[in-house]
């Protein structure tokens, strides 16, 4: 296994992990149709510590013991990611979109962007340039504004940690961050930022520094983040308990974490 | 016996006839949910055609259908949550050379506002209220919706949008018009495809895998997702993409889309064209298109039938 593997899914199952202790038994976690690392963190603790974890997978509910192939390929060699309880038609998102009722769509909700910032808005939409025009089309915000506005718990993430991605303030809106939600009468914000080098959380609506990553530091976080994350030295990562270490080996079994596009390195875009 | 003034008609037409029924500057629903269920047999005879100025409502979050008809040129406004092609482009390449130049109006959404607008055309409001959206870019980027206070509550105030024609490919169909779901669906029961038809104040018209008799609907109309639509059987239509319960998506083919799509997007258009050359205006039919493509490429995307 190369070097770069190996760093991969050691940051892969220590985000897992981190992720798989916020979630609590009887939640309902949502996520797109390619987040495996959602995934792993859903199934570890479906087998940890929530037996009722409710695992909402694009368009299906599912109980699955470990994480399939990707959708989309013909890989066939796991069937065990196919155990679907429920599956509805897409617009039925709308009908569950009201957060208290008990058939609601989810409780922790995972979303990405080409930008997010201080107060963890997210945006899909563009990028601007100079002139204050539209620069980069950005491919549009797919499901998250709705879902994202009206989750209890959104937790973001980043495949990798930019100036570029870890701005001031996104340039468009497509999920809005604590402030915003403060001003238009929506409670709560983001609760949790992870990154290939460090996990983030939120303190009075801005972004702060949880822990890092074994294999960086606290202030090549500091300079790879387009915002102040505050003084001092933070802790690092929890790398994955033995009894989690057991458990991923049955959730990821052909070790497809240590396949995840994640970068981590100064100069990686 | 019933006499010939009696007999059911049958709602079966060709692609041609179909894709002649798409007019400049229509209001254009398509099918196709990512990599599954593109109408794309019908979406390369319209581009044959040289239609312009059309709006594309497609998704809600769509791929290859969006990405062509802009990319050559058939499109003015597109109103969709999202175009890209999962793990191959994160942003389609065709859908983001024609926004930032300009070319293409983007009616900016996310996946529930698109199907509310959908919702709306169904019911005959002329708007509907949602509270996802408040505090974001949505309401600033399209004029047509409003950020408004209810009962001390911030809300969008969605306008309706009704497709004048609506183009869908699904695994099978009988010749009056039940459009059918394969016995083994993939990702989800269904996409977009009742909420556009539902919207649609035209004809609805659909490409399928494969035709089957009447008897066999009736037998399971659990598995009836439409009715009333327009059928064209056109095996492998939704080629490069799949179609649920049949067939896998052609990742390669798309890849290499995406390769001439950048390229183009940087100042060589070379590739593109040579792409719209061989897939759209090279072949005349969609038969010329599957010998293009090749069935034994094409049979390897086969899925095997759920017992």
């Amino acid at each position: 296994m190369t070097p770069k593997r190996e760093t991969t899914r050691e940051v892969a199952q220590t985000l897992a992990c981190v992720l798989a202790r916020e979630l609590r038994d009887g939640e309902i976690v949502a996520f797109g149709l390619h987040a495996e690392l959602m995934l792993a963190a859903a199934l570890l603790a479906q087998r940890l510590h929530a037996p009722n974890l409710v695992i909402r997978h694009g368009l299906r509910i599912e109980r699955g013991a470990e994480i399939g192939p990707p959708a989309w390929t013909d890989r066939r060699d796991s069937r065990a990611h196919e155990t679907v309880e429920y599956w509805e038609a897409h617009d039925a998102i709308l009908d569950v979109a009201n957060p208290r009722s008990p058939q609601r769509f989810c409780d922790v909700f995972l979303i990405g962007g080409l930008q997010i910032d201080r107060e963890g808005s997210t945006n899909l939409i563009g990028i601007r340039g100079v002139d204050g025009r539209m620069k980069v089309r950005g491919p549009g915000s797919i499901g998250t504004t709705s879902i994202g506005t009206l989750a209890r718990h959104v937790v973001l993430f980043s495949s990798d940690h930019t100036p570029r991605r870890f701005v001031e303030t996104v340039d468009y809106v497509s999920v809005p961050g604590w402030r915003r939600r403060a001003a238009a009468g929506l409670p709560g914000g983001p609760a949790l930022c992870l990154t290939p080098l460090a996990v983030l959380d939120f303190q009075d609506g801005a972004m702060r520094l949880r822990s890092v990553h074994a294999h960086t530091t606290a202030d090549a976080v500091r300079r790879r983040t387009g915002f102040p994350l505050g003084a001092g030295d933070a802790p690092v990562t929890p790398a994955p308990t033995p009894a989690e270490r057991r458990a991923l080996e049955i959730v990821d079994p052909f070790d497809r974490l240590s396949g995840l596009d994640l970068r981590w390195e100064e100069g990686d875009a | 016996m019933s006499g010939a003034g009696t007999a059911r008609a049958e709602r079966l037409v060709s692609l041609p006839e179909a894709a002649a029924r798409v007019r400049d500057g229509m209001v254009v629903g398509l099918s196709g949910f990512s990599y599954q269920n593109p109408p794309m047999a019908l979406v390369r005879e319209i581009i044959r055609r040289g239609v312009k100025d059309l709006t594309i409502v497609s998704g809600p979050t769509s791929g290859l259908e969006t990405d062509l008809l802009v990319g050559a040129g058939c499109a003015r406004m597109v109103v969709t949550a999202g175009v890209a092609f999962e793990r191959v482009a994160a942003i389609a390449p065709a859908f983001r050379r024609a926004a930032e130049r300009g070319e293409v109006r983007v009616w900016e959404c996310d996946e529930c506002i698109w199907h509310l607008a959908l919702k709306a055309a169904a019911w005959g409001m002329p708007w509907v209220l949602w509270r996802g959206g408040v505090a974001t870019s949505i309401p600033e980027l399209n004029p047509d919706i409003v950020e408004i206070e209810e009962a001390g509550m911030r809300y969008l105030r969605i306008p309706p949008i009704a497709p004048d024609i609506v183009l869908l490919h699904a695994a099978e169909a009988d010749a009056y018009g039940n459009v059918r779901l394969p016995r083994q669906a993939y990702l989800g029961r269904s996409f977009a495809e009742r909420a556009l038809a539902l919207a649609c104040r035209g004809e609805v018209i659909v490409s399928v895998e494969r035709l089957v008799p009447n008897d066999e609907v009736v037998e399971t109309p659990e598995r009836t997702l439409l009715r009333g639509a327009l059928v064209a059987e056109v095996p492998w239509g939704s080629h490069p993409g799949g179609t649920n319960g049949r067939s896998l998506p052609d990742l390669p083919h798309y890849a290499e889309y995406v390769e001439a799509g950048e390229a183009r997007r940087r100042g060589d258009p070379v590739g593109y064209q040579r792409y719209l050359e061989r897939t759209v205006f090279g072949a005349e039919h969609h038969d010329d298109y599957v010998r293009t493509v090749g069935l034994e490429r094409l049979e390897r995307l086969r899925l095997t039938e759920a017992p």
